[in-house]
């Protein structure tokens, strides 16, 4: 006869089996939340992979000598190689030392205000005396997606163009489901992304071409020549990876951030209007925003480099544990009431930008990118109100923030 | 004995029971400032390194969290230590004018209003100031400073004009003011004091000012300060009371709006009527704003008075599309009631 000790000494986690991509776009905070309470770092089948959920392993695995950076598989099938965020040792070097030089705040603040501030204007223009929009498609993506579409050299690539880019390659990124044989459950989900990335070479290759003989100050020209000897350019497969997570992340995530900040703020509304008082404040909701929704919610990970034990689990080398940034930074243990958007916590360090060397390269750019967006907004419409009568649903594993947002004032 | 604070390079001394905000404006170091009572959050600043003692300051002001922080009010911390300090807000390179401590002279005390005087102030020397600050005056024998904003402008710094309101059973008002001051007595001041000024680079854009009551004075000084600088300059100026016995000043904005073909002047009643043959509108001023003005883009915005005027006047502001950062409002605080 055999008995097992097990059902009584270990929580039944059988729950995490039935765990379903749909339920995490919806809403992942209450899988998450009983995650980091039974299991905080755990295999969750429909993802095919270790989890981290709770602040404290998120860091740890981050920042490990244990552990260095992949990328998921959806992400790596959306962006193929040398992606920035899923490379190590030299490859990564070469790389950050390619983007960083634009992104230094040194050199941020040299050409940001000039940058965002007539964008954000210019999106401002064409609806401040309408009385109504919907800002996220209206104001925080039209204005990231610009701001960075004109820093990277790509001025004659339609904003909309750049929203239509970016959504595609991000269901891509996160059409994360997989079946038990550790196939993906829905490989037509990468079809749209395919189509993005045919029309972005469509667009990009030529402009390549011609900054390879005629270079200028866009990033992108910089990426090819920078740091290569005299008459020589990286090689465009080479840095397409990057220019895809570029054109997913960097370009999606300052609207998220920007969008969910505000979302927030019209949750509270004595909040909002200390802030739209003081613009000083900007600054701190944003961060506020960017806890309370991170953005890149789900979508980096790590691997082991050899076996190694997180958070008393034992996992051989060449595993994958991705990093729920989104679900660190509700973790009570560190925030009190982390579902509640409040500009006056202490104002504790997050994890929306991620930790260690992999940490986003981009935190100072889209830091004022969203600051400086959120001042010409309230300084043109300084009487917001949130149009209750539409909902603003959240969406999102991977990437999180608001899909709408419907707002009225007086004219 | 005292100790010394560090910010931005300059070393400040500061006596034992002076607060960091007092030795910084009298050693000429700029903080932002503005009700110096602890209560409106302005002097904030931030303890890199060093002891101090919070004294008064409130805990709606300055919460725990905040101080463990690190973070103190300049306008009542004293050090216990030397520290280092740095302003929470941009600094903004503004200049500032000393702090003074001076004994004035009554050269005069009339009454212009129903239970207003207006009180002049004669200087031993000139003090220098920007037009829409406020000194403070000792009211003998109690221990006790009063606030009131002075009607001045810059030129005018040898004789200051405050308007005084009686509030009853006020120590300094019905206890000193209204109780006998006369020419020739003496008062003890400080100041300059408060951020309700005109900002280092105006734009010369239209304004539009709204006094509650006596918070007509500084909006005086800052007016006649404009249509000097620029006489054609776009000025609307609401002046808000109960009833008409207390309104004042009213040949010198007479004068104003004859010298100045676009300055207007909006007086308000609010709770009696106009007297017989009198036309004056009824009402509150904000809401007279938000209906005379289609829109305020471009425009700076000046709130001084009560507390509910003051937040009225934002809202209305910000309804015409004023930029915030272009409101500013000096709040009556009701230190004078029996305290």
């Amino acid at each position: 006869m055999t008995t097992t000790s097990e059902n009584t000494t270990t929580p039944d986690l059988s729950w995490i089996d039935d765990i379903t991509m749909t339920e995490l776009e919806r809403n992942p905070y209450k899988a998450y939340e009983r995650l980091r309470a039974e299991a905080p770092l755990a295999y969750v089948p429909v993802l095919g992979s270790y989890v981290a959920s709770t602040a404290e392993i998120c860091r740890e695995v981050a920042t490990s000598p244990d552990f260095e950076a992949v990328i998921t598989p959806a992400g790596g099938r959306t962006f193929g190689h040398p992606a920035i965020i899923g490379v190590n040792g030299d490859v990564h070097a070469d790389l950050r030392g390619m983007v960083e030089p634009a992104l230094q705040p040194v050199e941020v603040d040299r050409y940001v205000d000039d940058l965002v501030r007539p964008i954000a204007r210019r999106y401002l223009e064409q609806f401040e005396d309408d009385g109504r929009a919907e800002l996220v498609s209206q104001y925080c993506e039209p204005v990231s997606v610009r701001s960075l579409g004109d820093l990277l050299g790509l001025r004659d690539v339609e904003s909309d163009t750049l929203r239509d880019w970016f959504a595609k390659l991000s269901r891509s990124f996160t059409n994360a489901a997989m079946t038990e044989n550790g196939e993906f459950a829905n490989p037509a989900g990468f079809d749209e992304g395919d189509q993005a990335k045919a029309e972005i070479q469509a667009a990009v290759d030529p402009l390549i071409d011609k900054w390879i003989v005629e270079p200028d100050d866009s990033a992108i020209s910089r990426w090819l020549h920078d740091g290569m000897p005299p008459g020589r350019t990286r090689e465009r497969s080479y840095i397409y990876p990057t220019i895809y997570v570029y054109l997913l992340g960097a370009m999606q995530e300052p609207g998220h951030g920007m969008a969910s900040t505000l979302v927030g703020l019209f949750s509270e509304p004595d909040q909002m209007e200390q802030v739209v008082d003081d613009a000083q404040l900007i600054p701190r909701a944003i961060s506020e925003g960017m806890r309370w929704t991170s953005p890149i919610w789900s979508a980096t990970a790590r691997i082991s480099t050899g076996p190694v034990t997180v958070a008393g689990v034992d996992l051989p080398a060449g595993t994958p544990v991705i990093l729920s940034y989104g679900a660190a930074n509700h973790d009570t243990d560190v925030y009190e009431a982390p579902t509640r958007f409040d500009l006056h916590r202490p104002p504790l360090p997050h994890l929306a930008f991620g930790a260690g060397n992999h940490a986003c390269a981009g935190i100072y750019y889209a830091n004022h990118v969203m600051r400086i967006a959120l001042e010409e907004l309230f300084e043109t419409i300084p009487v917001l109100e949130r149009d209750t009568s539409a909902r603003s649903e959240f969406w999102g594993w991977g990437f999180r923030g608001p899909t709408s947002l419907n707002v009225t004032w007086e004219v | 004995m005292g100790f010394t604070a560090t910010v931005g390079g300059r070393a400040v001394a500061c006596g034992e029971e002076q607060p960091i905000l007092d030795a910084f404006l009298r050693a000429g170091v700029w903080m932002p400032n503005s009700c110096n009572q602890g209560t409106c959050g302005t002097c904030k600043l931030r303890v890199v390194s060093g002891e101090v003692d919070h004294h008064d300051s409130p805990a709606d002001t300055l919460t725990d969290d905040e101080r463990a922080a690190g973070l103190a009010l300049a306008c009542q911390a004293r050090l216990c230590s030397d520290a280092v300090v740095e302003s929470t807000a941009a600094a903004g390179g503004r200049t500032t004018h000393p702090l003074r401590d001076l004994v004035a002279t009554v050269l005069d005390v009339e009454e212009i209003a129903r239970e207003t005087l207006r009180l002049r102030l004669d200087l031993p020397e000139p003090i220098a100031f920007d037009p829409g600050q406020y000194v403070e005056l000792v009211v003998p024998g109690t221990g006790e400073r009063r606030q009131y904003s002075l009607a001045n402008t810059a030129g005018e710094d040898k004789v200051l004009e405050l308007h005084i309101r009686l509030v009853p059973t006020g120590v300094a008002t019905e206890g000193w003011i209204f109780g006998g001051l006369a020419a020739g007595d003496r008062v003890e001041i400080t100041g300059p004091l408060g951020d309700f000024v005109l900002p280092t680079e105006d734009d010369g854009g239209p304004m539009v000012l709204i006094g509650g009551g006596t918070g007509l004075a500084p909006l005086l000084g800052l007016a006649r300060t404009v249509l000097a600088r620029d006489p054609q300059r776009e000025v609307l100026l609401y002046h808000g009371v109960r009833g008409a016995s207390d309104l004042y000043a009213l040949d010198l904005l007479t004068e104003l709006a004859g010298a100045h073909p676009r300055f207007r002047f909006v007086p308000v009643l609010s709770h009696e009527p106009p007297p017989d043959g009198r036309e004056h509108r009824t009402g509150f001023p904000t809401d007279h704003f938000v209906d005379d003005v289609a829109s305020a883009r471009g425009w700076s915005g000046w709130l001084c008075g009560p507390p509910a005027m003051v937040e009225a006047g934002v809202k209305a502001f910000k309804r015409r599309r004023m930029a915030p950062r272009m409101i500013h409002r000096e709040k009556f605080t009701p230190a004078d009631a029996a305290s």
